[in-house]
């Protein structure tokens, strides 16, 4: 790939030699890490290897101790954390958060309100803050993820995979441009978890960028199109999911329990 | 029914007076916000109202309105300064700040009329004026209970990290929480001291905030309905327990313990779970999965990580 | 000035009795005991009821009160709390609960004492212990006030190295620390909570009979106001610290007796209010206590 070809197409996020560090604790140590536009990009690694905490920091719940986040080349670690949504970034968390006393349809909701789609916009302030009409967004990410029937479930009556499709779903009705997913099939049998890569290789293939943080080996090489590997808080590998899986430093900090059969 | 009003006037007012009252510690209790500082409100309002009319002779919306706008400025200040709080110490900062109030109150030389209090406070207030300004209250808080606001504020409530991360400015909605509630409780204030034409430091102490307290337990704090049910329960109630003296109050102190524990909810909370019970029972199971697969996996997530800071 | 130190110390001491109870559940097990107060002021009004019925001296009536304050916070301990948090679903929740249900439960004793003395105060007349004064130095002091001091240095150091050392205090600390990782290592919680809260009640019993016979007498609300003073006590030095509720304790009762002496008696109700807010607003943690204050 020649200069111009690189320079042409901008990063939708960039992290450069970032750090988070707490109290003593090196959470994220030196990573830097380029997403480009229109790719499914995974992270695996061993718990605490830091992966929760890089989503943390480029969704800005936490704070960073060094390094520059920057999204579509503009510098994003100073945004704060309720403005993400705004920059049409949205995210799934590890332990399913959705609202305990409310259904699904308006969990999801919650996401749409964050968008600043067309529809919405036409509408009064007064409808628009007050009104209690269900955006197209909504209907369309419950289409998507399945959940048709379930529009009225209170997540407490649904099993733990059906609630991380709320999820999902929450984060598509925001219409983003990048879609961070913490572990999203966690809790997940077979088929759901074969629907879910494929749904998010469709989402790919329509231009959104993701960034998928893995346990599941098997999901990362069947959904991802180029892997990071982490551990103790920095890359220590990363390329397409057969190579890295292949990696011997990635192996040993495994210790070889996951990638038996890469 | 002119006689029945008649009879029992006081209590017709209080019971406007006491909904207000109850829905400045109910609507920052449904954002989140542990705060009883709507009882220090009332207090700002009694009093400013008192010594605006007593002083100036102002008609009585002009000195309501003043009112709730020093009550509105110090409940936005407050907010500022507790915003790092959060669940006990919150609460028991705005405890302080509300006796901080009556103290003042009582420390307030001639102006306030010590510990005596102030007297003769005449005003052009009437049970219209009562019912209007609780009618607007409750719209008021009925519409941020709808659609998009009503979400957030849930929300806000339910999950702060979760809220910041759909574009909700949480920190905006807490302190619009301290705003409302100072307008509310000072408004409550207000009509209190205008319509009974007194106020003292002894009608805003501790008791007031237990009161409030009470009615939005039994009541239910979820909603403003919640509210209006135990302002009414709470200004009915004690006149109808009279004659066991100070028993009485060893029955509300039963209530509001077993609504505590058994009954977090209140009674409007009882209510609108059965009714949501009755609801999903006519529900039809969806397409495409084996409903009874399906409530046989109905694992309860505990929400126990939400609202910790990261 | 060294008398009105004296009497400082004396009015420290009674907080700090108080003040530990509440400090004790409240650092270790998390509870916010609202209804202390009211258990403090019902331990005196039964010793008081029982008087005349049955000749107790000192003694007697000091067990009277430590036994029923320490079988009431059980009680409440047992029948609210323990419910509450059965129930709540998340800390949060059970915090918030528990709190308004101390509140609730501490309306029940105080209205059963305000029928039966219609708001006057009451005492412990005809005890079978007089209250002496003496001189030494040119100071005045009684022998009530001795006891007070011995028995809240005590009870501080004791209650300190109790924590510290003991087992048990140990697990009440890995409690308070960290509920999680305790109750995997299979520390009884229950039971612990109940001891412990248990203790708490016995404190406020044993500040209660202190407190009236240096009063002399002690009205149905006078738990209420210690309340707000005891919580300052504790916020002051830090949630957690037994050293930090004794220089919270000393530090009160210092400045309220400053004010007391230097400005009308009205304003010394809000010494307490006032450092309560003030230290919230600027450090949370108190002078001595944990780092953690949680946000909603």
């Amino acid at each position: 790939m020649s200069a111009a070809d690189a320079t042409a197409t901008r990063p939708v996020l960039e992290i450069r030699d970032l750090a988070v560090h707490f109290g003593g604790v090196k959470a994220v140590d030196r990573l830097s890490m380029r997403l480009d536009e229109g790719r499914i990009y995974g992270i695996i690694g061993p718990n605490g290897s830091g992966k929760s905490t890089l989503l943390g920091a480029v969704t800005r719940l936490t704070p960073l101790t060094s390094g520059e986040i920057l999204f579509d080349g503009e510098p994003f670690h100073t945004v704060h954390a309720s403005q993400i949504a705004a920059k049409r970034i949205a995210r799934t968390f590890q332990t399913v958060r959705l609202l305990p006393d409310v259904s699904v349809r308006d969990n999801i909701q919650l996401g749409a309100d964050a968008a600043r789609g067309d529809v919405d916009e036409r509408r009064g302030w007064w409808a628009r803050n007050f009104g209690t009409h269900t955006s197209p967004a909504v209907a369309s990410a419950i289409a998507r993820t399945r959940l048709g029937g379930f529009e009225d479930y209170r997540p407490a009556e649904m099993s733990y995979g059906t609630q991380r499709r709320v999820e999902i779903a929450r984060a598509l009705a925001l219409d983003p441009r990048l879609l961070l997913l913490d572990e999203p099939t966690a809790g997940m049998n077979q088929r759901e978890r074969g629907e879910i890569s494929t749904l998010l290789k469709e989402l790919r293939d329509e231009g959104l960028t993701q960034l998928l943080v893995e346990h599941d080996v098997q999901m990362m090489v069947d959904t991802c199109d180029y892997v990071f590997a982490m551990n103790l808080g920095t890359v220590i590998a990363q390329g397409r999911p057969e190579d890295v899986v292949r990696d011997p430093q990635v192996q040993e900090a495994y210790l070889g329990k996951k990638f038996r059969h890469a | 029914m002119s006689d029945f009003y008649a009879a029992n006037l006081v209590l017709i007012q209080s019971t406007f007076i006491g909904i207000l009252l109850a829905l400045s510690v109910q609507v920052p209790m449904r954002a989140g916000v542990f705060s009883f500082a709507g009882a220090g409100s009332y207090g700002i309002g009694a009093y400013v109202s008192a010594i605006l009319v007593l002083k100036t002779g102002m008609p009585s919306l002009l000195a309501i309105l003043i009112s709730g706008i020093v009550a509105m400025v110090v409940g936005l200040l407050l907010g500022l300064l507790v915003a790092h709080l959060g669940g006990l110490y919150l609460a028991m900062a705005t405890v302080s700040f509300d006796l901080i109030v009556s103290v003042l109150a009582i420390n307030g030389g001639d102006l306030t009329g010590g510990v005596t209090g102030l007297f003769g406070v005449l005003s052009d207030v009437t049970i219209f004026h009562l019912i209007g300004l609780a009618l607007l209250g409750i719209v008021g808080v009925a519409l941020t209970e709808r659609g998009r606001v009503g979400r957030r504020v849930d929300a806000v409530r339910d999950d702060p990290e979760l809220a910041q991360s759909v574009g909700i400015s949480v920190r905006r909605y807490r302190l619009a929480a301290f705003v409302v509630s100072g307008l509310l409780g000072s408004v409550a204030g207000s009509l209190n001291s205008l319509v009974r034409s007194t106020i003292s430091p002894s009608d805003i102490g501790f008791s007031l905030i237990v009161l409030a307290l009470t009615m939005i337990i039994v009541g239910g704090a979820q909603s403003w309905k919640g509210a209006v049910l135990g302002a009414v329960i709470f200004t009915w109630l004690p006149p109808l327990l009279a004659g066991f003296g100070q028993l009485q109050h060893v029955v509300y102190g039963v209530i509001v313990a077993t609504a505590a524990i058994f009954v977090p909810g209140g009674l409007y909370g009882i209510y609108s779970e059965a009714r949501y019970r009755r609801t999903r029972a006519k529900r039809k199971t969806p397409q495409g999965e084996a409903p009874a697969h399906e409530q046989a996996l109905a694992i309860s997530v505990p929400n126990g990580d939400a609202g910790r800071s990261a | 000035m060294l008398q009105d130190l004296l009497g400082a110390l004396g009015l420290a001491s009674i907080y700090l009795l108080f003040a530990l109870g509440m400090s004790l559940t409240w650092g270790t097990i998390d509870i916010l005991n609202f209804s202390h107060g009211s258990i403090f002021m019902f331990s005196a009004f039964t010793a008081h009821l029982l008087i005349p019925y049955v000749p107790m001296g000192f003694v007697g009536v000091a067990l009277v009160c430590i036994v029923v304050g320490a079988l009431m916070s059980l009680l409440v301990q047992v029948v609210a709390f323990e419910q509450i948090i059965k129930r709540a679903r998340n800390r949060n929740t059970a915090e918030r609960q528990i709190l308004i249900g101390g509140i609730g439960v501490a309306i029940i004793p105080l209205a059963i004492a305000q029928e039966v003395t219609k708001s006057n105060p009451f005492g412990f007349i005809d005890s079978g212990f007089e209250v002496t004064t003496w001189t030494f130095m040119g100071l005045r002091g009684t022998n009530i006030l001795l006891i007070t001091l011995t028995a809240a240095a005590a009870l501080a150091v004791g209650t300190a190295m109790w924590l510290r050392r003991s087992r048990h205090g140990l697990a009440l600390r890995s409690i308070g620390v960290d509920s999680e990782v305790s109750a995997m290592m299979g520390v009884d919680r229950r039971r612990l909570a109940i001891v412990t809260m248990a203790v708490s009640g016995g404190l406020a019993g044993l500040a209660a009979c202190l407190f009236t016979y240096t009063l002399g007498a002690i009205t149905p609300e006078s738990g209420d106001t210690l309340l707000i003073k005891a919580f300052a006590c504790i916020i002051l030095g830090g949630v957690g610290s037994t050293g930090g509720v004794v220089l919270g304790s000393v530090l009160l009762a210092v400045t309220e007796t400053i004010v007391l002496t230097r400005t009308s008696g009205l304003w010394v109700e809000a010494v307490a209010f006032g450092l309560i807010f003030l230290v919230l607003l600027v450090k949370p943690s108190g002078l001595f206590g944990r780092k953690e204050v949680r946000r909603t």
